[in-house]
């Protein structure tokens, strides 16, 4: 093989883009030319060079969350739709939906119906918030300006306490519709996670419990007269060592 | 119950498509060449995905949402930035031109490269985007020619010459410094 046949496909060379037969011509060519095996190894040099140099792009958590939430608006189901039906309905509808996406995600039920309707409502305000448009409507790490901020503006007054030392910082305050009334929601971050801390009444006094649903999870626990509710897309080990943050701070 | 038929599809979408988001993403911030932009792109193609997703069949669900995210940057840039889409001369030249290819960047980042041609990211960033794509693909992506002329939608021996032309370049510019 002359060299200027092997010139125009060396790139195929290097890609291994060539038949075996012309390979092995190529290969006994640049083990013995001069001129021709610098250019291989400057070829793969570049390869490497480029391989060392170029940036590990990866989606930002962010942007997977709009995605999501921009899918289920798509899907037209951002709505929950077990809240608009009445009674033994929505009971039904939501064991369907369980047994009918089954199979695709990680839908858990969670077999009370009201509960499994603030769920779902639960994560969508915790979608909608990603949406950066409305993250907080009080932007403070400081527990007495966050606190106050709710007094007149919901039925349960939350503690608002700042958990930066353990990890999770307190970034501040919204207040958010939950089953038609407002609730106050306070955000927390974990590294770039956002946690949605949701305060409502109290519902069951049961234990603590983690759910887990299209990627998003979400511990709930009960607090005197105060019912919890945490969504994010941290990890639920990490959901739970909240919670005890939390408690531990509030004296729960 | 056509709700739970969507929410089914929805499901299903997030299952195949969702695991690519990264290399979506980094497709697209390689063709954008901006954080902002390309996370707009990724999403608004993750939308078109969806809205094909019945055209979508069983296989190599990567390399249909590169494809889909590839035509979405596309677009972008035509509406966007349309100077950086300069059609590439002599495309069927599998024996691979000896001309430099043009550059799509205003003088002053090519300036700037210049000053610092080490850093082969920013070499690659200055090629023409489809040279940029082609080297992207086969190099980090580690794609085939089949796949890459798969997801670019031209013939393999265009990826061959579209290869060979940007690492001619990428050579040049980042040999010259030594």
């Amino acid at each position: 093989m002359q060299c200027e046949e092997v010139r125009p496909r060396l790139d195929a060379y290097l890609d291994d883009e060539l038949a075996e037969t012309e390979r092995a011509l190529l290969r006994s060519h640049l083990e013995s030319c001069p001129d021709c095996s610098p250019e291989i190894a400057a070829l793969k040099r570049l390869r490497d060079g480029i391989r060392q140099a170029a940036p590990d792009y990866r989606a930002p958590a962010e942007l997977r969350s709009r995605i999501r939430f921009a899918l289920r608006r798509e899907a037209g189901v951002s709505a929950p739709i077990a809240s608009r039906a009445p009674g033994w309905l929505a009971y039904a509808a939501s064991l369907l939906l369980a047994v009918a996406i089954g199979s695709g995600g990680t839908f858990l039920m969670i077999g009370d119906r009201q509960e499994d309707t603030i769920a779902s409502e639960v994560i969508d305000s915790h979608l909608r918030s990603l949406l950066a448009t409305h993250l907080t409507d009080v932007a403070s790490s400081d527990q007495h300006t966050v606190k106050p901020w709710f007094a007149g503006r919901s039925d349960v007054s939350p503690p608002a306490v700042d958990l930066a030392a353990e990890g999770f910082p307190l970034i501040g305050g919204r207040l958010d519709l939950i089953a038609g009334k407002p609730v106050p929601a306070l955000v927390y971050k974990r590294r770039q996670h956002v946690i949605n801390l949701f305060v409502l009444p109290a519902s069951r006094g049961d234990r603590p419990e983690t759910l887990g649903r299209q990627g998003y999870n979400l511990r709930r626990w009960d607090e005197g007269d105060l019912g919890f509710w945490a969504v994010s897309d941290a990890s639920p080990a990490e959901l739970t060592e909240f919670e005890h943050a939390f408690r531990a701070a509030t004296g729960g | 119950m056509a709700w739970i038929a969507e929410r089914r599809r929805q499901s299903r979408f997030e299952t195949v498509v969702l695991p690519h988001l990264d290399a979506a993403y980094s497709l697209a911030r390689w063709l954008t060449r901006n954080d902002t932009d390309a996370a707009d792109v990724v999403q608004e193609a993750c939308l078109r995905a969806f809205r094909y997703f019945d055209s979508y069949r069983e296989g190599d669900a990567k390399s249909w949402l590169l494809r889909i995210v590839r035509r979405t940057c596309y677009d972008w840039l035509e509406r966007n930035r349309p100077a950086e889409l300069v059609p590439l001369e002599a495309e069927d030249d599998l024996n691979g031109p000896a001309r430099p290819p043009p550059v799509a960047v205003d003088a002053g980042s090519l300036l700037e490269s210049r000053s610092d041609l080490r850093h082969l990211d920013r070499l690659i960033e200055a090629l023409p985007p489809q040279l940029r794509e082609a080297v992207v693909l086969r190099e980090l992506y580690e794609l085939d020619y089949r796949q890459i002329a798969e997801v670019t939608g031209v013939p393999i021996g265009t990826v061959m010459s579209r290869l060979h032309r940007a690492r001619s370049a990428l050579r040049r510019r980042w040999e010259r410094k030594g």
